[in-house]
Parts: structure tokens; sequence; C-alpha cells
């Protein structure tokens, strides 16, 4: 079930971390050859002993999708307490892991994310959806099948296509698909098709389709089942033997992802070789049941559905982005500070000149790591940060502690020069009154230009912060349980993406809201009172401290 | 009148191949107020700038009480405490009142007790008038206010020489008048002065000796009288007669 095209950019970090996977996994291979035991050999696989740690997105209903209960067989995922993922997917992992006597622990990851994390072993499996293309088999192992697909047409249930039987009956149809995906290509297979651009989301195409934009667009049948379920306007056409659309077998199956030359791969294939296809169809049909989210009563009521269902997750993803964009700001405000200061220290080249060579080797890397984390994006740097240190260093850092770590010295890169520019703005006359009563440059940073120079900079600050909340989306790549990975998992678990995405603009925007007015509070505090006392001489303490002086 | 204070022997400084300071000569003995007079350009406030070592003189030496401050050793930072300086721009700390002014060097630099910075400070404060105005920060005072903060501010660190960098060029015409009659107050109890000015009847007034400079020389140098009204120099001559011609006009 290919879902998307690697990006570019993602694919030469994964080369890149596949190619030092080999000597990280050489010794278990190794290891493997030496025991014979079967529980012995499983556990060489496995990152942590007696458990399978699985990877999945917890937003692909109805193979995997997160629920606030642990109803229905769901199961707690281990990075984001409180939160419960089910589907297909989770009630597979659960089989699998019975039948080769293993505990079971579901991470939440995003999809892009999921082949680094195998590789660097914070996961030992991806169960995901995910189908084995020849590329993907290049980096990642994959087992047998465990759920075999054939493709349908989705359409509106009083449409003239609703009865159709075969592909000839949807001549002159205009039919969509999503991008980057195989079944795009499918729809040359229709006689005389009106092919229309593709699309990006499975939500947006049942939107057209609502809409009669589309006639129809091309899914699997897990995707087309659950899409009915919530959509009671939608039906989907399936074709029997020979009339329906001719595919890959790759393409229509989904498989257990599994590091190269992983010890697993033979006892999962015996496992699943146990799991009968009836159990399989039994399962899908469950799960599809189990997800069906009612008949929708209008735009509202959705929202508050999907607000009463999943609101304890809203908070916890608004908190934890609050936390992280605060924190991060105050860091990266610090680093920043720090810089702009070593930065603005007067270097004598003539007086001391092994001290000038020392100052302008860290200007140098002061330097370097501003352009590096201006120039790469947050995205790029939080999956070579937090996978990288797992797979070179093996750091555990947990998505939190690594997204303080890329959010703060992001911001600090954009703020060092943002405060080097208040340093600059504020008067000269303002350090040469503070030199000529005798202060050095520590004293006249902190005591005279540095006050002066914040309070310059607060805006830019103000809006650093402002963007740091929104930023923090990205971080979703390494699963830390922020506002939008909780949004993707709620709109992909209901498939009322709109609604749940308005519930999420809403929040960021209270979030920005409050803190743009805190912070021009801040400013005003910081500006000084508008008025001052006057002191009459006869009356002032200046002259009773005066007479008391000259006792 | 024999307490040298200050000593500047053959000062030359360059900025880049430009010489604004040529081979300049002069002695500062404690009571004594200087005023340095000359048109724009003639190197004035660079030599100010000098003794106090805002600016590097490029060669020549400046002793202060016969040791020099050029050598490596000696520290300008604390040397600085002993010279304080009045800008054109009055410069006062825009983050901090007119009390804290005054103090944040006594306690930063000097040392004292918040308490003794304070006391201080108002005393000082009121010598120059402005004892009223404490709370004030330095934009809601005028320029004429600001100046005589900044000079109690100078003062409250109890300074050998107190340098004056043209300190009413850049006043209203009405506050000119109150600053330049708190440093002839000053001149009068025996603080020992060094001012840069346009001035010509304060100089004349309040000054006990009178240095003309020139194109970065120093060309003509004595007491008021001799300086003004007998001036040995064509130079000087000329820069007085355009000088005092424009000053009527106005």
């Amino acid at each position: 079930m290919e879902k998307r095209i690697l990006k570019y950019c993602f694919s030469v970090i994964f080369s890149f971390l596949a190619f030092f996977s080999i000597f990280y996994s050489f010794p278990f291979i190794v290891n493997a050859q030496e025991n014979n035991d079967d529980l012995d050999l499983i556990n060489s696989g496995l990152e942590e002993e007696g458990v399978l740690t699985v990877g999945m997105e917890a937003n692909y209903a109805p193979f995997n999708w997160s629920q606030a209960s642990p109803s229905g067989g769901a199961i707690e995922i281990d990075n984001s307490p409180g939160e419960y993922a089910n589907g297909y997917d989770v009630q597979m992992a659960a089989k699998l892991a019975e039948e080769l006597g293993l505990e079971l622990k579901i991470v939440k990851l995003e999809w892009d994310g999921l082949p680094p994390a195998l590789e660097s072993g914070m996961i030992d499996a991806i169960i995901a959806g995910m189908s084995p293309t020849p590329e993907r088999k290049r980096e990642i192992a994959f087992s047998d099948s465990y759920y075999e697909s054939d493709m349908v047409l989705v359409v509106n249930k009083d449409s003239q296509y609703a009865k159709a039987t075969s592909l000839a009956d949807f001549d002159g149809a205009r039919v969509t698909a999503q991008l980057n995906t195989f079944h795009y290509e499918l729809i040359d297979q229709i006689p005389n098709v009106d092919q229309q651009t593709a699309m990006e989301s499975f939500p947006t195409m049942i939107s057209s389709v609502l809409s009669d934009k589309t006639d129809a667009y091309v899914s699997e049948r897990p995707g087309a089942l659950a899409a009915v379920a919530s959509n009671s306007d939608l039906t989907f056409v399936t074709f029997d033997e020979g009339e329906g659309f001719e595919t890959d077998d790759v393409d229509t199956s989904v498989a257990v992802g599994l590091r190269l030359d992983s010890p697993l791969i033979a006892p999962i294939n015996e496992a699943l070789a146990n799991i009968s296809q009836d159990t399989r169809d039994q399962l899908m049909e469950d799960m599809v049941e189990l997800n069906e989210q009612g008949e929708s009563k209008g735009f509202w009521s959705d929202v508050r559905n999907i607000w009463s269902t999943y609101s304890h997750q809203f908070f916890v993803g608004a908190r934890n982005t609050i936390i992280i964009a605060f924190i991060s700001t105050l860091v990266g405000f610090l680093i920043g500070l720090l810089i702009a200061i070593y930065r603005t220290i007067p270097m004598n080249k003539k007086r001391k000149p092994i001290r000038y060579a020392f100052y302008k080797f860290f200007e140098f890397l002061i330097i370097a790591y501003i352009e590096i984390f201006r120039g790469t994006p947050m995205m790029v740097q939080a999956m070579m940060i937090f996978y990288g240190s797992k797979l070179f260093f093996n750091i555990d850092l947990s998505s939190m502690v690594a997204a303080l770590i890329i959010v703060s010295i992001n911001t600090g890169a954009y703020l060092t020069e943002v405060i080097r520019g208040g340093i600059i703005g504020v008067d000269p006359g303002q350090s040469e009154a503070a030199k000529a009563i005798g202060m050095n440059h520590f004293q006249s940073m902190t005591t005279v230009i540095l006050p002066q120079a914040i309070r310059n900079t607060l805006p830019a600050l103000g809006n650093e912060f402002v963007v740091n909340i929104k930023d923090t989306s990205v971080l979703n790549v390494i699963a830390v349980t922020e506002l939008f990975f909780i949004t993707r998992s709620a709109a992909g678990s209901t498939y009322k993406t709109f609604q749940t995405f308005f519930i999420a603009s809403v929040l960021y925007f209270v979030m920005t809201f409050i803190a743009t007015r805190l912070l021009i509070l801040l400013e005003k505090y910081m500006g000084g009172a508008n008025s001052y006392t006057m002191h009459k001489s006869s009356t002032t303490m200046a002259i009773n401290i005066k007479k008391g002086a000259d006792k | 009148m024999n307490d040298v204070i200050l000593e500047v022997q053959h000062l030359e400084k360059k900025f880049g191949d430009n010489t604004v300071l040529r081979d300049i000569n002069f002695e500062v003995s404690a009571g004594e107020v200087i005023s340095i007079i000359g048109s724009s350009g003639s190197g004035k406030s660079t030599l100010l700038r000098c003794l106090n070592l805002l600016e590097e003189p490029t060669s020549g030496n400046i002793l202060y009480r016969d040791q020099s401050i050029l050598e490596g050793h000696f520290s300008p930072t604390k040397y600085r405490t002993k010279i304080g300086m009045v800008f054109q721009q009055f410069n006062l700390f825009k983050n901090m009142n007119a009390l804290k002014n005054c103090t944040i060097g006594q306690t930063k630099i000097l040392n004292r007790s918040q308490k003794e910075a304070e006391e201080i400070a108002l005393k000082n404060l009121e010598r120059v008038g402005m004892d009223p105005y404490i709370d004030a920060r330095p934009h809601q005072l005028s320029g004429g206010q600001q100046q005589r903060v900044a000079i109690a501010r100078a003062l409250s660190m109890n300074p050998d020489i107190l340098l004056f960098d043209e300190p009413t060029s850049a006043l209203d015409p009405e506050t000119v008048g109150e600053v330049l009659e708190t440093m002839r107050l000053l001149a009068e109890k025996g603080l020992t002065m060094v001012v840069v000015t346009h001035e010509m009847a304060f100089a004349r007034d309040v000054s006990s000796r009178i240095m003309f400079m020139d194109e970065g020389v120093m060309v003509e140098s004595g007491p008021p009288e001799q300086v003004i009204n007998h001036p040995e120099h064509e130079r000087t001559k000329t820069f007085l007669k355009r000088y005092l011609s424009e000053n009527t006009t106005h």
C-alpha cells in the first residue's frame, strides 16, 4: 500500500544511515550464528530483550489509528501515554508477538520517520500498512505479506457508476487518485477515462467525490471500507477477476518491515503462516466496524464529537507544543545572547596576538554553527540529531529531549544575529559613556548595553516564540507528541480531516494570540514607567540624606 | 600651582594616513580650567578623547601623576574613573533614571555601598540643581537637564579632572545658559576642568587658560585676555575675527 514516494532529501539521509547500519548490525549476525537456541536468535534481533517494539503512524485507519481509551483491544502507545493504538496492524502485531512469545510495545512515528527508526534500532519492526516495493527492499527486509487487498473505485451512492461491474462501465468518468502512488497510474487502464489531477490525501478525494467534482477515486479495499463507514453517501465498486485493475502483487500487499538480515524474518514468516486468510479477512472487517464513526450529523456535531473523544490528547499536544516553544525560545535566546556578547568583544590583533587567534578560531566555529543551522531545514536537523545520535553514539534521546535540543539550537542560530543587531543598534554613545566612567566591556555590556539591546530585540523574540509554536509541528518526524502529531493521529483515525484540523487551528491560534499579548505586556514592563515623581527640593529625601550626611 | 595632574608630550594621532594631531604638548595642573577653542575639525575633540583613552594616541606620551598611561600594564578602566567625561550628546544611560545614572559607576566600579553611592549622587545632583528629578528617565528630561545629570554622574566618581566635549553644542539656545552656569559654579569651587567649547564668553570669563588649535596643531596657549585680546598668531586672529563676527549676527 504505497502511500508516498520518499522525499529526495530524506532518501539521502536514509541511505547515509543505512550505510552505517551495516556495521551496526554485524555483531548481531555473529552472535546469532553461535546460538542455536530460538529465543536467543529472536532476542538478537531485538533492541530490548523479550520485547517486540513495533513502529506505526497510528493515523491510517483501518490499518492503524489512535484512540483515547483501551477499548476494543487497543494497546497503549509507548511514547504517548494515555493514547491507545488499534487497527488491523495493531491486532496483527499482537498476534505475531504472541506467536513469538514476546511482549509488544507500540511506538507512534511519522511515516517518513519509520525507516530511520528501524535502521537506528529505535524500533524492531514496521507494521504500518507498508508495501514491500523494490525501492524499499533495498533498505528494509520484508516478511511475507500479512494482508492482500484488491483495488476498488469509490463513488457516490446515487451516481450512475454505483452499479458498475467492470472498468469499461467507467467510460468517460472523471477519476482521480492519491498523489505519488501507483493508484494514479492505474487510471490509464479505464477506457476513455477523464483523468483528473492527483490529490494529496484520501479526505480531499472523499470531499471531491461527495461534492460531485469527480466521479470516482481509486482506493484499496480497506481504505474504501473505512471511507464508506464514515460517509454514508459513498459506496465502492468491486470487480470480478479480469474485470478490474491489473496490479502487481507487490503493490497490493502489505508486509512487516525489518532490518536487513534481521533474525526475525524467518520466525515472523512462520508465525504468519499460522494465521489463515479467513482470520485475516475477519480481522479487517472487525477493525473497519470498530472504527466506524457513525453517521455525520453536520460539521459542528463532528467537531464536538472529535473534541470530546480526543480533548485529552489535544491538551497534551498543546501543552507539549508550548513547553517546547517556550523553553527552546528561552534557551535559544541565551545561546544567542552569549554568542552575540562574544562577537562584540573588542579584540586587539597587535596587542594580544595569541588571544586574537583563539578568538578568531572560536568565532569561526560560531559562524559555522549559525550558517549550518540557519541553512538546513529543522526537519532535517531533527532527523539527523535524533536518529544520528542513536546510530553513531548509541545515545537514546527521548523525543522530547531531542525536540528541546533541536529547537533550542535552531532558535539560537537565528536569534544570535537578531541580538547582535540589537547590540549594534544601541547608540555608541552609551558604551562610550560607560567606558568613560571606568566600566570594562563586561560591566558596560551587562548594565548598560544589553538591557537596552534586549528591550529592542523583544519584538523579534516574540516573533520567534510564535514561529516556534508553529514550527514544532515538523517535529512529528521524530515522534514528539506535539499538537500537529496528535491532530494527524486524530484525523487519520476518524477520517474527518477538516473537522480535526479546525480544532487544531483554533488551538494554535489561541496559543499564539495569548503568547503575543503576554509579550506586549512584557515589553511595556521593560520600557519602564511613563511618568516620574517630582521631588520638591525642600521636602525631598535628598535634603534629609544630605543633612544626615553632614552630621 | 605646581601640582601637575596630566602631562601631554609630543602627542600624535593618525586615523589611517590622516594626521589629526601633531606634536601636542601641555600640562594640566590642579585647579586649572582650560578651554580648548578652534574651528570644527581642528582636532579639539580628538585631543580630549585621547586624554581618557577613548582614542588611542599613535605616538607621544601622556603622564598621569608622572606615570605613563600608555604602557601595557597600566589599566585604562581604572584610570578613566579618575578622568571624568561629559559628552556633547550627554549619553545618559537610557535604561536608568537620573539617580541610577549617578550611582551605577560608584557601586560597580568604586565598590561603594548603595547607600553611600546614593548620598554622593544626591549631593552632586543637588549641586547641578537636578535633585527634584532623581526618578526621571533621560527621555523625560530636556537637553539641558540631561547634561546637568551627566555632569552629576561624572562628579559622583570624584574625578581629578573633568573633561567637557562641547557640552552645550547639542542644546537648545535657552538651555545653554543653565549648563554654562553649572560649569561656572564648578570652576569656582576649584574643580580641574578641560573644556572643548565654542562659547567664547565662557572661555574668556571662566577659564584660567585658553588653547587655540588649528589643523591638529596647538597654535597658541595662554591666559584668556592674552589669547582673545592680543593674539600673537595670524591664524588665531583670523579665527577669532570670523568667530566673533559670526556670533554677533545670531
